[in-house]
């Protein structure tokens, strides 16, 4: 399947965009984002609050994700149709990345 | 009970926000914690314990309902907002063991608040613009000397500062 131009514009994301947008497939508010991104990454991503409220202006303005709620001063966010799209498509770029890196690290270990 | 402060005066340039950053978590360390920033370089801290704080400065101009959510997130993350001055919002955290707290996790958001930053400074080139052009034609004889010059200080120091925050960007964009 061909991504159109309006999809890969986005590609490829840092790691802190990709996991912001993983942790996104369910609503979920900032703070929440946090400390799932710190817990799937596994300690390797840790989001700073400038970071992730910066990342919350551009994805909502590009349209890749959408406030679906607002309680005590807390915006919480999900996925759009687009931002799904483009998630799939960073992960299909990944698969791609670790399968070489998968290759080269048998070869070095041998 | 009052708390004792004191008032000490030190001049940062806004390029230099982590220079400023590294010189209050030495004031917290001898027992001085901010209280505010005057601006200008002015600043007015209490007197207490000394303690381990990591401070951070960020830069944005939020509209006052967009700033409420700004505000709340970055204290669920731990961090005591101590004021606003001139677009800088300051910020601490007490510092973990072997840690560097830092509000912006990567460089490419880091870069962002540093165009923010330059996009407030390019809002004064009009105002040079505006001035060279009226000095040439009408008001010559009433713009004295000493005032020529001063504008001419402002714009070098202005485009000085452009150019090292410019030079910060692109240092970042190479991560």
């Amino acid at each position: 399947m061909t991504r159109t131009d309006e999809i890969t514009r986005y590609l490829p994301l840092t790691e802190s965009t990709y996991y912001i947008l993983l942790s996104l497939v369910e609503p979920l508010h900032g703070y929440g984002v946090m400390q799932k991104v710190e817990a799937i990454s596994r300690g390797t991503v840790r989001l700073g609050p400038g970071t992730l409220y910066g990342a919350f202006t551009t994805l909502e303005k590009d349209g890749l994700i959408i406030k679906v709620a607002e309680q005590d001063r807390r915006k919480s966010y999900t996925l759009t149709q687009k931002g799904k799209q483009v998630l799939l498509a960073q992960v299909e770029r990944l698969e791609i990345m670790t399968g070489n890196g998968q290759q080269v690290r048998a070869n070095l270990l041998e | 009970m009052q708390s004792q402060t004191i008032n000490k005066f030190r001049w940062f340039w806004a390029w230099q926000d982590e220079a400023e950053e590294d010189w209050l978590g030495e004031m917290s360390a001898q027992g001085y914690h901010l209280q505010t920033s005057h601006g200008l370089g002015f600043y007015t801290f209490t007197c207490g314990e000394p303690a381990d704080y990591t401070y951070r400065l960020d830069y944005l101009a939020a509209s006052k309902q967009e700033a409420e959510v700004y505000y709340q997130l970055f204290a669920d993350a731990g961090w005591e907002f101590i004021g606003a001055m001139a677009g800088w919002q300051y910020f601490r955290i007490p510092t973990p063991p072997g840690e560097e707290p830092e509000i912006y996790s990567d460089p490419q958001s880091k870069v962002r608040k540093y165009e923010r930053l330059m996009g407030s400074l390019v809002i004064f080139i009009p105002i040079f613009i505006v001035f060279f052009v009226v000095w040439d034609d009408a008001l010559s004889p009433y713009i004295g000397v000493p005032l020529i010059l001063l504008m001419v200080a402002i714009l070098l120091l202005y485009t000085y500062s452009m150019i090292k925050i410019f030079k910060r960007i692109n240092q970042l964009k190479q991560y």
